[in-house]
């Protein structure tokens, strides 16, 4: 009995070791991919048991096919993926990527191999690929990461921004002809990591295996904790909890994008950056500004912006998107080294150099600016009409002009006694200094102003206008209300207070070009307001510059001649 | 205990019944008797005589060789794997097929008539009927091709055969020790063509494809 037991125990051994060593292997089977009857996925056959054979077959009968392949080629002609600033050569699918559109373009019965007649049956009846299924990726690949390209060192030296394939993460594979193709991001048999991904892309460890985005791993898109907010069907397709582990597909989605080309999430250019910076997800709730009174109103235009796009050129049609401004790979909250500098809110937006060539880019803030308010003005009629009319705000701001702000280099007027602050006569400040949201305590920049021009205060140019420190709040943010007008420098009170005149009857906030004044003449910012200002009964009408604190005009003001009228009084 | 020894027993006659279930050549599809030729009743001849008759080196050989010469499996323009030297899988490869592929290919690539052996070699019947696969063998499974732990490192989607166990009914072999030969996979690897083996109902496959566990004793997908 004892023995009869012994022989028991070591049966059930031999049976269990048995057992073990026929577990079954494979990673496969565990995948949607399984499309056999043992498959878990939504899609599985009603008695087809094998699983290799919907797409390898061991002895092909016909048509040689890579891979021994147990699927016809689709034939259709697909439409590729383009875009402006694409290098590679992007045309119809190759190589195993025609294998694995064979089924998820749609057009072609997932039981349809062809070592049989008949197609393998599926359960429900499905025959094709859903549409419904994202996977489904129709014969329209505009909308998916381009494949089938050749990606070699080549390419990464045509777009800088793509590593060197030859340094890829071994994950990431390209096939003989150093093609890239869907095998590189998925492989077909075996998803640890979901969506049969190649490797987990958290943090965008996958795209970025090739993207290598010039300052990407200091922004705030790529840093960022905050977590996702997750709202009609954005980001559907990541599990991700915050912008950080997010990462690219913040913005992008690799396969049938809203936009297409760039493989944004939206067509509308800043519903991308919205779904987060509407004080849902980012701190910096930008969609609560744009619609103020005044701004640049993103939510006007709609594919006219392109990254490819050249402002130096006469080709840009008028338009306004967060990414004119702003460049999503490098954004973050770093603050401006001063002056002009941009912030890191900027950082690395093309801009237009003071020297009015492209700028990849901008260093400062002035040259993002100048993209469409220089040589390319998209504003196209001044609001006052002045003496000398100057719509190229870069030649406005030439530090060869008799005068300007500060804004290129340190103004030509070394005695401006009436700066608050840290402000002195050798201070340079940026555009957004004057021109950013109205509300402080909105988010700072340009995006949205109650007051004209895009201000951030209170400016009031008309005529009669009883001064305050509300009329000209924004002059009065520098310059100091009560040393302007203690007549040290200029009569300032008694034109401004007593006469009412505005600071916009003489001055002209952003300079005179040296092409249209002098130094004599339009010194101080000098350049009248013609709706104002008239030329006096000879017929003149100018301002001398005497020296320091020191000077004469010929005009006719509020029906008062200058002929010439001096100060110091 | 003495009502659990027999149901002890039924299980272990059920884990090893397809043991018992394995056939023989006799009925097999490799059977020839009645539509060979030859009317000697002798099963084994169709392939093997006692005195061999054909120059090659192997098993008493009694059947036509073939002459083809092969077109091979080319990973070449096929090979996902960037990463590896280049054709990884071909420079194991033989030019040619021999060894038992060879023996297989003589009736399966369509150019000798199952018929032609012993007497009757030579040509003596023209080829007839289907062929499983041609002189092309690039349409089919690599074979002839030496798969070590070496390929399998280079080519990761394939498991170690000097490790990994078969999985064939009854044994506890590798893939080495029970389906390749001189560390080769041929056509053997997959057909077992004296039917001791193999499934019933298959192509003489030594293992059911449910599951494509067959496929998947060596891809590791």
């Amino acid at each position: 009995m004892k023995k009869l037991k012994q022989t028991i125990l070591v049966g059930i051994a031999l049976a269990f070791l048995f057992f073990a060593s026929s577990a079954l292997p494979g990673n496969i089977r565990s995948t949607k991919h399984n499309l056999s009857i043992s498959g878990s996925g939504d899609i599985t056959a009603s008695s087809e048991r094998q699983i290799c054979i919907f797409c390898h077959i061991p002895h092909r009968e016909s048509v040689k096919m890579p891979y021994l392949w147990n699927r016809s080629s689709p034939p259709y002609p697909y439409i590729p993926y383009d875009s402006s600033t694409l290098n590679a050569v992007v045309e119809q699918p190759t190589g195993s990527s025609r294998m694995c559109l064979s089924c998820h373009d749609g057009t072609i019965a997932l039981g349809a191999v062809t070592s049989s007649p008949t197609e393998i049956r599926l359960k429900g009846g499905i025959r094709y690929m859903p549409e419904s299924r994202p996977s489904n990726l129709g014969t329209n690949l505009s909308d998916d990461h381009p494949i089938s390209f050749v990606y070699d060192t080549a390419l990464s030296l045509e777009n800088l921004e793509l590593r060197d394939p030859a340094l890829l993460h071994p994950a990431v594979k390209l096939d003989e002809d150093n093609q890239l193709q869907c095998t590189s991001c998925h492989d077909p048999h075996d998803d640890p990591f979901g969506r049969f991904l190649v490797m987990d892309n958290m943090g965008s460890a996958l795209c970025t295996a090739c993207h290598d985005k010039r300052g990407w791993n200091h922004s705030a898109h790529s840093r960022s904790t905050a977590e996702l907010v997750r709202t009609g069907g954005l980001w559907e397709n990541t599990g991700f909890r915050t912008v950080a582990e997010n990462g690219c597909e913040n913005c992008h989605l690799p396969h049938s994008s809203g936009a297409g080309r760039r493989l944004l999430n939206y067509v509308n250019e800043e519903d991308n950056c919205l779904s987060c910076h509407d004080g849902s997800v980012a701190s910096s709730n930008i969609e609560a500004v744009l619609f103020r009174r005044y701004g640049h109103r993103v939510q006007n235009y709609q594919g006219i912006h392109d990254a490819a796009e050249d402002f130096t050129l006469e080709n840009v049609s008028k338009h306004v998107e967060c990414t004119d401004c702003h460049n999503a790979h490098q954004a973050n909250d770093a603050p401006s080294l001063g002056g002009s500098m941009v912030s890191g809110a900027t950082r690395g937006a093309s801009g237009v150099s003071a020297g009015g060539s492209a700028v990849k880019e901008a260093r400062y803030v002035y040259e993002i600016c100048f993209k469409c308010h220089a040589d390319n003005n998209v504003i196209d009629a001044l609001t006052i009409m002045r003496q000398h009319d100057q719509l190229n705000t870069r030649e406005e701001f030439d530090p060869a002009n008799p005068s300007f702000h500060p804004v290129e280099a340190p103004g030509k007027n070394p005695n401006v006694i009436s700066l608050l602050p840290p402000y002195t006569a050798s201070s340079i400040i940026s555009c957004t200094d004057c021109h950013g949201n109205s509300d402080p305590s909105a988010v700072p920049g340009p995006h949205g102003s109650d007051y004209p021009h895009l201000l951030i205060d209170r400016y009031i140019t008309d005529d009669f206008t009883p001064e305050s420190s509300f009329s000209y709040a924004l002059c009065y943010k520098c310059h100091s209300q009560s040393i302007l007008m203690n007549e040290v420098s200029f009569p300032h009170k008694l034109h401004v207070v007593d006469q009412k005149a505005p600071c916009s009857a003489c001055h002209d906030p952003h300079g005179v070009s040296s092409m249209q004044g002098n130094a004599l003449h339009n010194s101080h910012l000098i350049n009248f307001d013609l709706s104002i200002v008239s030329p006096d009964n000879t017929g003149r009408l100018e301002f001398n510059d005497l020296g320091r604190y020191s000077g004469e005009c010929f005009l006719n003001c509020h029906g008062k001649l200058h002929n010439p009228d001096g100060y110091p009084l | 205990m003495r009502k659990k020894i027999p149901a002890l027993l039924a299980i272990l006659h059920f884990v090893f019944s397809s043991v018992a279930l394995a056939g023989t050549i006799s009925g097999s599809p490799h059977d020839f008797l009645g539509y060979s030729g030859d009317e000697s009743g002798e099963i084994c001849k169709p392939c093997h005589a006692p005195h061999q008759t054909k120059p090659l080196p192997a098993p008493l050989w009694n059947q036509e060789l073939t002459t083809d010469t092969y077109t091979m499996y080319d990973s070449t323009p096929t090979s996902l794997l960037k990463t590896a030297p280049p054709a990884s899988i071909d420079a194991k490869m033989r030019l040619q097929p021999e060894s038992s592929s060879k023996m297989c290919l003589s009736c399966h690539d369509g150019t000798v008539a199952h018929e032609n052996f012993g007497d009757l070699a030579d040509g003596a019947i023209p080829p007839h009927g289907d062929a499983l696969t041609s002189a092309d063998l690039g349409m089919d499974h690599p074979i002839s091709f030496v798969y070590d732990t070496s390929l399998s490192v280079i080519e990761r989607d394939l498991y170690d055969p000097a490790t990994k166990l078969s999985g064939i009914v009854g044994s506890m072999g590798t893939i080495n020790d029970d389906m390749l030969f001189e560390g080769r996979m041929e056509c053997s690897t997959c057909h077992d063509v004296h039917n001791k083996r193999a499934v019933a109902g298959t192509k003489l496959l030594l293992k059911d494809n449910a599951g494509s566990s067959l496929c998947l004793t060596c891809h590791d997908k």
